[in-house]
């Protein structure tokens, strides 16, 4: 083989290595997309997960039909009727539960039984059968009041996104100042020295630690010994031990950025280094702070191993940071669970469409804000 | 930092009592170092508690009265918690064979891709192939999984001999999908770093591009792609979610062919921590115990590899620190 041909030969294996990893990446991306997005609509974003069932009371003098109570729908293929609209004086505007509280009633709820009727069971009967029995069950009414059995559909992922949003909001308000202000340390005040490479060492291997160990930690530490159960506390601190090594990396780059003379100015001015840390260096590293604060929410957003083990799998919003009401899946999570144990790789997709959007929007924020600043520094 | 700014504007010309907004001051300071100084440290303080709590309750199983032989748990082949019985060997040879897999196929397409980003494509390519990998690196290992058991498991499965397209293979390409960003990433910036004079010298030595790229400058960026490689090491075998969905994880058995279901060591503990208690929990812990041996393996040897390299690097930057501090000393 001449050197020609060799050339030819390693040229195929570069060229085909690179077509190879952005074909995967569109694969990848494709696949997700192509089976996910027929999942999403309205309804799949701001529904909650579980279905939920009421009884509610409503006034139905003399009514013998929906719409005599100001309520348009149809009965959908389980039998049950489902609200399509309500009108202005509709009698449901002054639902109550059992417990005499007020309960509203949307669009897109459906009626599954009227007084002792049980809509449901009908659902292979005709219009006629069905509608007598709206009929009849109405005509239970007692003191003008009938009883509505309702149920709002779920399948949403509304509990996953808000508890996300919390588990991003409580790890940054643990591991972001903590990490911005060991990266000045290790930026402005350490000298060279065994504690300070002591420091390093262990931020660097803090880096290494896959998740699952983590949450291992998290599952014995704050669950277990702290007491805090499967819960989003206990979540979010395992992730702020996770991202301190992200948030002390990316910040001390940005501080490194910030030229020495800067510095020496404002002390040459008299300023105190406390001072000059805080009106010169941490302003100047701002939008480098703000990256790492992106890139961390990048990270909670995608993390789940260590959240599996610390913040568990239940689809509701945590009713409490720590207990048996805290425990929350996040959105990675439920995606997991979602194809795991009931075998929904649509479902799954779904959430990785709305997750994958995140993450380009992330990915898109940073770069500005990287490039912004660079060119602000004049680099 | 508030309390400075008070301090700062509240200043007046009394001398006492700026000799005592100074003393203020100057406690201030000394307190923020603290203060800055223990978050700092908190990152060794979390290293240790990790390290304890893991290890304490790890290696708890193997001690005292009730103790289970350290050889068995080691070399067994055989995890079966509800008889008592507790063998990770064929974890350990399922994680060492996905992550040998990965790296075998994930190194020389991450490098043949390093080098076209850093030597060979023009500007226009460069500005496709490399936002396409940081946002491979981006998706969530879980998605992996989901492309995984969507994809690459129904593909397995037309060629499998077997019942089940979960299987090492399996494993292998999505570990080798997962660790081509980091590989990438580091070698592009390892490849870019190599000195034009080095090109330079290859060429005026009559070398082709292709000679030039791989004759001269792979190799002076040797130690770059070598610590890309052992993070991706890293990568792959602490990777769990993702690897989860496609193993297919038995509770036993070793590994026989490439189409055989596995369950690497993260797997073993992802798994069946939820509901695990006593020693079943002990025995995950200990699990953990394993990998952790491994991540600190790797984890040295990175750290080893790239200290050396940005020692050069980092002098003059020290130099410049030390006037730094020089000047304050003098000024205080």
């Amino acid at each position: 083989m001449n050197q020609k041909q060799k050339d030819a030969v390693t040229g195929f294996f570069v060229y085909g290595s690179s077509f190879l990893t952005v074909a995967i990446l569109v694969v990848i991306l494709g696949f997700i997309f192509i089976k996910g997005i027929p999942h999403i609509n309205l309804h799949f974003l701001t529904a909650n997960y579980e279905n939920e069932t009421t009884y509610v009371n409503i006034d139905a003098n003399q009514a013998s039909k929906f719409s005599d109570i100001g309520l348009a729908g149809e009965f959908n293929e389980d039998g049950q009727w489902e609200i399509t609209s309500i009108s202005s004086d509709s009698a449901v505007k002054g639902a109550v539960d059992m417990q005499g509280a007020a309960w509203k009633i949307k669009t897109g709820d459906v009626i599954t039984k009227v007084g002792s009727q049980d809509l449901e069971a009908l659902k292979d009967g005709t219009e006629e059968e069905k509608n007598a029995a709206v009929t009849a069950g109405f005509s239970e009414a007692e003191n003008g009041q009938i009883r509505l059995k309702m149920t709002r559909l779920g399948g949403g992922i509304r509990p996953m996104v808000i508890t996300t949003l919390y588990m991003i909001l409580l790890s940054l308000l643990v591991a972001a100042p903590i990490g911005i202000l060991a990266a000045i340390y290790l930026n402005e005040y350490a000298k060279q020295g065994k504690v300070v490479t002591l420091i390093r060492f262990a931020v660097q291997n803090l880096a290494g630690i896959p998740s699952i160990l983590y949450g291992l930690f998290g599952s014995l530490f704050f669950v277990q010994v702290c007491h805090m159960g499967y819960s989003i506390l206990a979540g979010a601190l395992t992730l702020s031990i996770l991202l301190l090594p992200v948030i002390i990396s990316t910040t001390e780059e940005a501080l490194k950025a910030i030229p020495m003379t800067y510095r020496e100015s404002s002390l040459g001015l008299g300023a105190t280094k406390l001072q000059t840390i805080s009106k010169v260096v941490v302003p100047n590293a701002l939008p480098g702070i703000l990256v790492a604060v992106i890139l961390s929410i990048g990270r909670i957003v995608g993390e789940s191993a260590a959240l599996l083990l610390t913040a568990g799998t239940v689809a509701s919003i945590p009713g409490a940071l720590t207990g048996d009401s805290a425990a929350g899946a996040t959105l990675t999570i439920k995606a997991y669970t979602a194809l795991k144990e009931e075998g929904n790789i649509g479902e799954a997709c779904a959430i990785g469409v709305v997750l994958m959007v995140l993450v380009i929007l992330l990915n898109f924020a940073s770069k500005m804000i990287t490039r912004k600043y660079l060119s602000k520094q004049g680099n | 930092m508030i309390k400075s700014d008070t301090a700062l504007t509240n200043e007046n010309n009394n001398d006492e009592v700026s000799l005592g907004r100074n003393y203020i001051q100057e406690v201030l300071e000394k307190v923020m170092e603290c203060v800055f100084f223990l978050c700092a440290f908190l990152g060794v303080v979390s290293v240790l508690a990790i390290l304890a709590f893991v290890f304490y309750k790890g290696l708890k199983p193997f001690f005292g009265a009730d103790a289970y032989s350290f050889f068995d748990f080691l070399f067994g082949t055989k995890w079966a918690p509800g008889q008592n019985v507790y063998g990770i060997f064929h974890m350990i040879t399922a994680s060492v064979a996905g992550t040998v897999g990965a790296i075998i196929i994930g190194v020389p397409v991450g490098l043949f891709t390093s080098v076209f980003i850093a030597e060979i494509a023009p500007k226009s390519l460069v500005n496709i192939v490399v936002p396409a990998i940081e946002l491979l690196a981006g998706i969530p290992s879980v998605l992996y999984g989901v492309f995984g058991v969507g994809v690459i498991v129904p593909a397995i499965l037309k060629i499998t001999p077997q019942v089940q397209g979960q299987s090492l293979l399996a494993v292998v390409i999505v570990l080798t999908i997962m660790i081509l960003p980091t590989i990438v990433n580091l070698s592009v910036s390892a490849l870019k770093s190599v000195p034009k004079s080095y090109k330079e010298g290859a060429y005026g030595l009559g070398a082709t591009k292709m000679q030039m790229i791989f004759k001269t400058v792979v190799p002076a960026a040797k130690s770059g792609i070598l610590s890309a490689t052992v993070l991706a090491i890293g990568r792959a075998i602490g990777e769990t979610m993702a690897v989860m969905l496609v193993a297919g994880n038995p509770e036993s058995g070793m590994l026989h062919s490439i189409f055989d279901k596995v369950r690497p060591l993260t797997t073993n503990i992802a798994i069946e921590m939820s509901y695990a208690s006593g020693r079943q929990s002990e025995m995950l812990f200990a699990t953990g115990v394993i990998l952790f041996i491994f991540i600190m393996i790797v984890n040295l040897t990175l750290i080893k590899l790239t200290s050396g390299k940005s020692e050069k690097e980092k002098k003059p930057v020290e130099k410049k620190k030390d006037s730094n501090s020089k000047k304050e000393v003098s000024k205080a």
